[in-house]
Order: C-alpha cells, then sequence, then structure tokens
C-alpha cells in the first residue's frame, strides 16, 4: 500500500496519530451489496466483512461465512450441565460419604437427607435440577458463546471513525476489507470500484498510546471502593458483638412454643403437660426390634457392657472389623464434634460453645459436667448410649439426629477420652516413659 | 430480493388438482363399511362397550389431529407468520373437518355410559362423585360437548373461509382481520380443548385428579397435528402440486415444530407425573398405579422412550428434519406415538386391584381398534382430500405469500 493511496481525512486537526487500517467501500442498495460481496468472495479475501443496517437475506452465502459451531458449544455445555446436576444431587443426597468416602473432609461431604419418605437417590426429583443445569449451561453456551465467537463485546470499531459509515444504521451499505488481509494490495480498491462501490475510502485507526492518567487513576479509586465490602465482611467475622445479629429472614425461628426443659403448663391437654408421655398401648418403633443390645444399650434389665461390634452396621463404621478399632474411634470423634462439642467442649470437661456463650452472658444455662465426673465415669457404655438417645435430665435426646451405628462410635469415643483424660505415667508403654519423665 | 435466485411465481405453479381422485370416494366407501362392520358383527366377541372403548380412541386420535392444524393456523394468523403461508391452507382444510366431527362425536354422546363411569358410580366412587356433580352430570356433559364443536367449527371454518375469499378478492385487511381475531380465537380454544380433554379422558376416571391434564392432551394435539399436516403436504407434493413452492425450508420448520411439541409433551407429562409421584397422595397415584401394573408398565416405557427419548435424540440436529425422507419417518413415528399415548390414556382399567392381583390379562388390543381407526380415519381422510381438491393448495393471494416462497432458515 503506498502512502499516496491514503487518503487523510482531517489531517489539519491535531488529533492522536494515526495508521490506514482498512478500505471501506460504500453502496447504495443491499443487492449491489450482495453482488460485491461475491466478488469479494471469489477474489478470494479473508479479512473482510459486509455492513447493512438489516438482516439481508443471502448475505451469509454471498460473503461464504461456514455454518457456525455454536450448536456444537451449546450442546456440550448442556451436557455438562447434565452432568453436573447428576453428580451434584448424588454426592449430595444419595451417598453416605462419610462411611463409604470417609477420606474426604466433612466440609465436603454431603448430607444424606430423607425428603418426603423418598430413597436417598430418587430419579423423578431429581430430573427438575438436571433440566434446569442443562438448560442454563445451554443458554450460558449459547449467548457468552454467540458474544465470543463474534468478538464482542467491542467498545471501538475504526470504521466508526469514518463518517459516512454512520449511515450504515441508516440506508447505506458497506463492505470493508482490512489491510492485513494477505490478498490486500493495489487491486482491492478497483475491485470494489468495479463491484460498484459509489465511494471508497481509508478508515484510519489510532496508533496504541498509553491511556491517559485519568483512566488508570479512576480505575484504583474504584478497585479501592470495591474493597471495602470485603473489608466490612472481614471486620465483621472478628469483632465481637454485644447485640443479636439482624435477624432478617425470620422463618418462624422466634415464636411462641412449648418447650420440654420449661415444663411448661399446656392447656391443649387434659393432664396439662405439654411433654407428652408414650401413648398406651402403643410401641417404639425399636421397641420391636430383637436387639435391645444394639438398639437400646441394654442386655435384660441392665446396661450393656460391652459395644455391639457383632452388628453389621457397626463393622461397616469400623472398616469391616469386629472389634473397636482406629476408624471407628475417628468415626466417633468426628460425629462427636459435630454433635456433641459445642456443649460438652472438645475434650468433653463440659466447656463448649454453648456453654461459654451461655456464661458470658448469664444465660440460664447448667454447663453439662465433665466426662470425668465420678459420676460419669463410672456408667456403662449401654448407658451412655441411652443418654445419647432418650437424653438426661437438661440434655436432649439425640436420637432422632444420629443413626444408632454412629451413636456406638460416639460412645467408644467418649469412652476414650474419659481413658486418656484419667490415664496415669503406669498406662504409658515402658519404653516410652523415661521421655515423659525426664526435664526438658 | 434479486439475491435469491429460488423465489417463485406462484401462478406458475401447479397448486390446484383438476378434480377429486377416486381417492376420496374409496376412502369414504372403506370408513363406512369397517365402523358399520365393527358395530354390527362386533368381530372377538366383543360387546358394545369395547366397540365404544375402540371407537373412543380412533375418534381422538382423528380428533387431535384436526385440533393441532386449528391451533397451527391461529398461532400462525397470531404470530404474523410469514414463513407457513404456503402450508397454511393444508392445515386450514384438515382443521376444516370439524363438521364431520361433530357428526362422528354423535355415537359418543349416545352410548355415553358404555364410557363414563361416573355415569354409574360404584360404590367406592359414589362418594367422591356427588361431589363431583356440579360438573360430573348429564345435562351439563351435553351441553360442553355441544359447546366444543360449535367453537371448533366456528373457528375453523370461520378461520378457513375468510382465506378463502381472500383467494378471491385478494384484499390484505382479510390478513389484518384474522391477526385480531387470532388473539381471543385461542383463548377459546385452550379454554375448550383443555375441557374436552377432561370430558373424553379424563373422565374415564372419575377419582382421579391432574390439573395439567389438558395441557397434556393439547401438546398431544399440536404434535400430531403438525406431523398430519407434513405428511399432507408430502402427498400434495407428491402429486405434482406445489412442487416448488414448498422447500426443505418449510419442512426444517414442521419439523422443529414436531421436536418442540415432543419435548413440551415430554416437560408436560413429567410434570404431571413428578407431582402425583412426590406427593404420593392414594387418589392421585392409582392412575399412574394402574399404568405401572400388570403389562401396562411396558406401555408407558415404550411411550417414555418412543415419545421423548428416541425422538428427541435423533432429531435434534437440523439435517433430519431438512431431508423430507427422514422428515417422513418423524412425522409417521410421531403419529404412531400419539395413538400410543391416547391409548395409554384411555384404555386401563379404572382401577389397580385386578392388574396388581395379576387377574387382568395382557394388553387389551383389539381388532376393533383397527377396524375404527380405518372407519373414522377413512372418513377423514376422504373429507380433507375433497376438500382440498375443491380449493387452491394455497392461500394464493396472501400478503406473506411472497415472503413464504423466499424463506429460508440461517
Ligand atoms: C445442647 C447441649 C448438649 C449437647 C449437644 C449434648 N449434651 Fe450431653 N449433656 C448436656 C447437659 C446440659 C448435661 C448435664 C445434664 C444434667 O446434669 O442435667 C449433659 C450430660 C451428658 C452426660 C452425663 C450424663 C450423666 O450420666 O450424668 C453425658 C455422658 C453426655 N451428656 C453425653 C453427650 C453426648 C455423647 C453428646 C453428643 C451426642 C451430648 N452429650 C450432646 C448438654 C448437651
Amino acid at each position: 500500500m503506498s502512502a499516496s493511496t491514503v487518503t487523510k481525512k482531517s489531517a489539519a486537526t491535531a488529533g492522536p496519530a494515526t495508521a490506514p487500517h482498512s478500505l471501506v467501500a460504500e453502496f447504495a442498495s443491499a443487492d449491489a451489496l450482495v453482488r460485491a460481496c461475491e466478488q469479494v468472495r471469489n477474489a478470494g479475501y479473508t479479512r473482510w466483512d459486509a455492513h447493512s443496517p438489516y438482516p439481508v437475506h443471502g448475505i451469509d452465502r454471498a460473503i461464504g461465512i461456514r455454518a457456525t459451531r455454536l450448536p456444537v458449544l451449546i450442546f456440550l455445555c448442556g451436557a455438562t450441565g447434565t452432568t453436573i446436576g447428576i453428580l451434584l444431587q448424588w454426592w449430595t443426597n444419595a451417598v453416605n460419604a462419610g462411611v463409604e468416602f470417609p477420606w474426604v473432609p466433612t466440609f465436603l461431604q454431603g448430607y444424606n437427607f430423607i425428603i418426603s419418605g423418598k430413597p436417598y437417590w430418587s430419579f423423578p426429583a431429581n430430573i427438575p435440577v438436571i433440566f434446569e443445569l442443562t438448560i442454563l449451561l445451554s443458554a450460558f453456551g449459547a449467548f457468552f458463546g454467540m458474544l465470543a465467537l463474534n468478538g464482542l463485546p467491542q467498545h471501538y470499531n475504526p470504521l466508526l471513525r469514518v463518517d459516512r459509515f454512520r449511515r450504515v444504521t441508516d440506508d447505506r451499505f458497506f463492505i470493508s476489507i482490512a489491510m492485513d488481509d494477505p490478498k490486500y494490495g493495489s487491486a482491492t480498491r478497483r475491485l470494489l470500484e468495479g463491484a460498484g462501490a459509489a465511494a471508497v475510502e481509508v478508515a484510519d485507526d489510532v496508533k496504541e498510546s498509553a491511556p491517559p492518567r485519568w483512566f488508570l487513576r479512576a480505575h484504583v479509586i474504584l478497585a479501592c471502593f470495591l474493597l471495602i465490602p470485603l473489608a466490612v465482611i472481614a471486620y465483621m467475622r472478628v469483632d465481637k458483638q454485644t447485640q443479636p445479629r439482624i435477624h432478617i429472614v425470620q422463618d418462624m425461628d422466634n415464636q411462641e412454643r412449648y418447650t420440654a426443659g420449661k415444663q411448661m403448663a399446656n392447656p391443649v391437654f387434659a393432664d396439662g403437660r405439654s411433654a407428652r408421655p408414650k401413648v398406651a398401648g402403643t410401641l417404639a418403633r425399636e421397641d420391636f426390634t430383637q436387639d435391645p443390645h444394639y438398639f437400646q444399650g441394654r442386655i435384660g434389665d441392665q446396661w450393656a457392657v460391652g459395644i455391639p461390634m457383632y452388628h453389621p452396621e457397626l463393622q461397616k463404621l469400623a472398616g469391616g472389623a469386629a472389634e473397636v478399632n482406629e476408624q471407628l474411634m475417628r468415626r466417633g470423634r468426628d460425629r462427636y464434634a459435630i454433635f456433641c462439642s459445642h456443649c460438652h467442649g472438645l475434650d468433653g470437661a463440659g466447656v463448649g460453645r454453648v456453654a461459654t456463650y451461655t456464661t458470658e452472658r448469664e444465660i440460664g444455662f447448667v454447663p453439662p459436667k465433665s466426662y470425668v465426673d465420678p459420676d460419669v465415669l463410672v456408667r456403662p457404655v449401654g448407658h451412655l448410649f441411652n443418654t445419647i438417645t432418650n437424653g438426661i435430665r437438661t440434655m436432649a435426646p439425640h436420637g432422632d439426629q444420629i443413626p444408632v451405628a454412629d451413636r456406638w462410635a460416639i460412645v467408644a469415643y467418649v469412652k476414650a477420652l474419659q481413658r486418656a483424660q484419667t490415664a496415669t505415667l503406669e498406662d504409658v508403654p515402658t519404653d516410652e516413659r523415661s521421655r515423659m519423665t525426664q526435664p526438658k | 430480493m434479486a439475491s435469491h435466485g429460488h423465489t417463485i411465481d406462484i401462478f406458475s405453479e401447479p397448486r390446484r388438482f383438476d378434480r377429486a381422485g377416486p381417492g376420496a370416494l374409496i376412502a369414504a366407501l372403506i370408513g363406512v363399511a369397517a365402523l358399520a362392520a365393527g358395530f354390527v358383527m362386533k368381530p372377538g366377541g366383543a360387546d358394545l362397550r369395547q366397540f365404544m372403548n375402540s371407537y373412543l380412541l380412533a375418534y381422538l386420535f382423528v380428533l387431535s389431529i384436526s385440533l393441532g392444524c386449528l391451533f397451527f393456523v391461529l398461532i400462525q394468523h397470531v404470530v404474523a407468520a410469514g414463513w407457513s403461508v404456503v402450508v397454511r391452507r393444508l392445515a386450514e382444510q384438515i382443521a376444516g373437518a370439524m363438521p364431520l366431527l361433530a357428526l362422528l362425536v354423535i355415537p359418543i354422546v349416545v352410548f355415553r355410559t358404555e364410557l363414563y363411569p361416573w355415569l354409574n358410580p360404584t360404590d367406592e366412587m359414589k362418594h367422591l362423585v356427588e361431589h363431583k356433580r356440579p360438573y360430573l352430570n348429564d345435562t351439563f356433559f351435553i351441553i360442553r360437548i355441544a359447546a366444543y364443536f360449535a367453537v371448533w367449527t366456528l373457528l375453523s371454518r370461520g378461520f378457513l373461509s375468510a382465506s378463502l375469499r381472500q383467494d378471491a378478492s385478494g384484499d390484505a385487511a382479510i390478513t389484518t382481520r384474522l391477526r385480531t381475531l387470532a388473539a381471543p380465537s385461542l383463548i377459546l380454544y385452550g379454554v375448550t380443548v383443555s375441557f374436552a380433554a377432561v370430558d373424553f379422558m379424563k373422565a374415564l376416571s372419575p377419582m382421579w385428579f391432574s390439573t395439567i391434564f389438558g395441557v397434556y392432551w393439547f401438546a398431544g394435539c399440536v404434535l400430531s397435528g403438525v406431523g398430519f399436516l407434513a405428511l399432507v403436504a408430502m402427498w400434495v407434493q407428491g402429486r405434482g402440486q406445489l412442487t416448488r413452492a414448498i422447500t426443505k425450508e418449510h419442512y426444517h420448520d414442521l419439523g422443529k415444530l414436531m421436536f418442540a411439541f415432543v419435548v413440551f409433551w415430554t416437560y408436560i407429562a413429567f410434570s404431571q407425573y413428578m407431582l402425583i409421584w412426590y406427593a404420593n397422595i392414594p387418589e392421585e397415584t392409582r392412575w399412574y398405579l394402574v399404568r405401572q401394573s400388570g403389562d401396562w408398565w411396558k406401555v408407558s416405557l415404550v411411550l417414555l422412550l418412543g415419545h421423548f427419548c428416541i425422538p428427541f435424540v435423533l432429531f435434534i440436529s437440523r439435517h433430519p428434519k431438512r431431508s423430507k425422507a427422514t422428515l417422513f419417518v418423524f412425522a409417521v413415528w410421531v403419529l404412531l406415538m400419539h395413538w400410543l399415548d391416547l391409548f395409554y390414556l384411555t384404555r386401563p382399567p379404572e382401577a389397580p386391584e385386578p392388574l396388581l392381583a395379576g387377574s387382568a390379562g395382557g394388553i387389551p388390543l383389539h381388532l376393533l381398534d383397527a377396524l375404527c381407526i380405518i372407519g373414522v380415519g377413512g372418513l377423514f381422510w376422504a373429507w380433507v382430500a375433497s376438500a382440498l381438491a375443491r380449493h387452491s393448495l394455497v392461500p394464493e393471494r396472501d400478503p406473506w405469500l411472497k415472503e413464504s416462497l423466499a424463506f429460508e432458515n440461517y
């Protein structure tokens, strides 16, 4: 491209430095545009485009645009959505990860909720989520894929620097050929003029230059503002509040109710008790079982003194072993941390989060006894099991929340806590003892 | 636009049968003969109830097609569609068979006690049916059926005759007026089709509840209507008419509509199933329990695979919709599946107990099912074929026709 063919538009005004970018040809009608496109296409140009105020029938073929790859992209996105939908629900609800994949950290494990009495994995219930995710990701694929394949969003196009090009949104049709097209040469202008162009002009592009100072400053300031929410969150996480947090979504959290602990009178029942005794003549489901040791911690009318490791459910927790082993203990520790530690403390001393919280605020909560309290130390395992299942005095029952086998795992762990805290030097293996008595 | 070479002048295109071929008459004769033979001879030791069951199935199949095409006509008008003009007359004529269908509904009304248990409720039903009496009573039933056919006849004949008037006058104002009328017509259509679904099919199980049932049938109507429309278009082209006017672009769009309604049907069918399955209330689940017990679960499974999975996978791509041969397979297939769907809706016993006890026998397909579909189908085809022969096969002076002829998918 020789410099002489470059018609500088506003050469006189001292604007930013520019360089020729592409050749723009104007056409008066859509028909002329389509015919010209066919010629440009046949001449073998590749880096060019046609511009029109409205979609022109047949223009795709005239330009030689290949069929879009968008459908393939959408299909892949949709299939990804399907897969995520299936895996998500399978992992969060159908898998008892704690047992089946014990190496997965607790916060990544699912829930195993029974919903509406359906099996954990019940396909009809899963379909809506799978469907929605498929649609969502397909729509993302279609929308963002379309943008990406079209090179959008494009905030600036050098063609818009050509004055006559503005009529492209009105009543004129254009072809633009980029000067870095391998075919570009002196013949290009002739080709366009020969194809019926009403005018041919060079579009200049601004040479790259550093963005203005204010632009950078504005961005730095904006970025600082964006840090404010993060800072607030971080502050809130470490700050101690004396007032309860604002409770926006009430969800029936605070309402009048009868609590067993307060032993309130309830006028609905003739005997005035709010805590209902078992209905006469009925049996709890567990009363039916043939295995009072496993389900109730009892043998005859005595508390059981051994952990029922013969039971297959419990053996499953122990990785198939028929005795208390490390795996079972780990399971117990894990469940204990979830269900008990907030009251009893991780060490069982009775100073968990709930206890400290209530004591600090002088809310009437009687902290639990330490597990090494002489009263508790002598409890047989069956009694501990019963305490978890049915609660004891002011401690509420936990049987509804914790499966039977897990309760036994907790019992084993509580026993281990007691043992560890009442240990003497004699309990340490002889060859290790010297290390404990030696001064540092 | 000059740039596409395929725009044709409709007036140089064969678009009219010279005379009704003998096909229409033969179809009519076969139809009458089949129905008469079935009704009089009752083959295979059938009784009147069996005949009516088969008749209802065949009748609903044909009615669905006609109603589907009526919807097609209305929706094209309401959205001012350009592409569909070349096939719209065919749809108008298929929907225009409504007077015949109004005639053919008479046996169902006359022998309604053979079909609908709520007219003679069993002891088990009595209590519930008593509560549904304000709706499910004899007089109101007959009034409703009459009202449906009044509305459908008015709509289908009205849109057809307006379109024919435009053939003569070329008055573009007719198009504008029909567009305005199409919107309220669609509302009437939606209401009548929903209630008709309840009266014809859901009332076969008066103990059952489902609020989405009308939409379910509607989905099947449009699916079979468009499928049939595509087949008629192929038939017309096979007889040398409109050979250049209807292109693969139009077939492609008919295929898209079919595909969309395959998915829509599934969406509705699943919505109905899932809510009932989830809530698990006996009076709702019994309907599905019946269709899951005995041999009926096989029909349910074939429906799931054939009405959704297979066509979904095979016809999701554009290519099979753009080839006449594969689209033909698609159209025949959806018609078969729609028939099976109606069979599944109407034929199973009301109560699940005999199925659960294993004393119900297999799938009650009957020779009469074939005779009735030949009978009702023959009469229907005789009407459609002779109506097509009487007029131009395309709304030849519709202002959108040019756009339709030049239509292309991108
Ligand atoms: C909401 C707080 C809370 C939680 C959670 C809790 N406990 Fe308790 N627990 C108590 C309180 C309070 C007491 C003391 C009850 C009393 O003395 O009235 C107690 C007492 C006990 C005792 C002593 C019973 C005795 O024999 O005197 C044991 C053992 C025990 N809990 C075990 C557990 C185990 C195991 C868990 C986890 C499954 C658990 N607790 C969860 C509050 C809790």
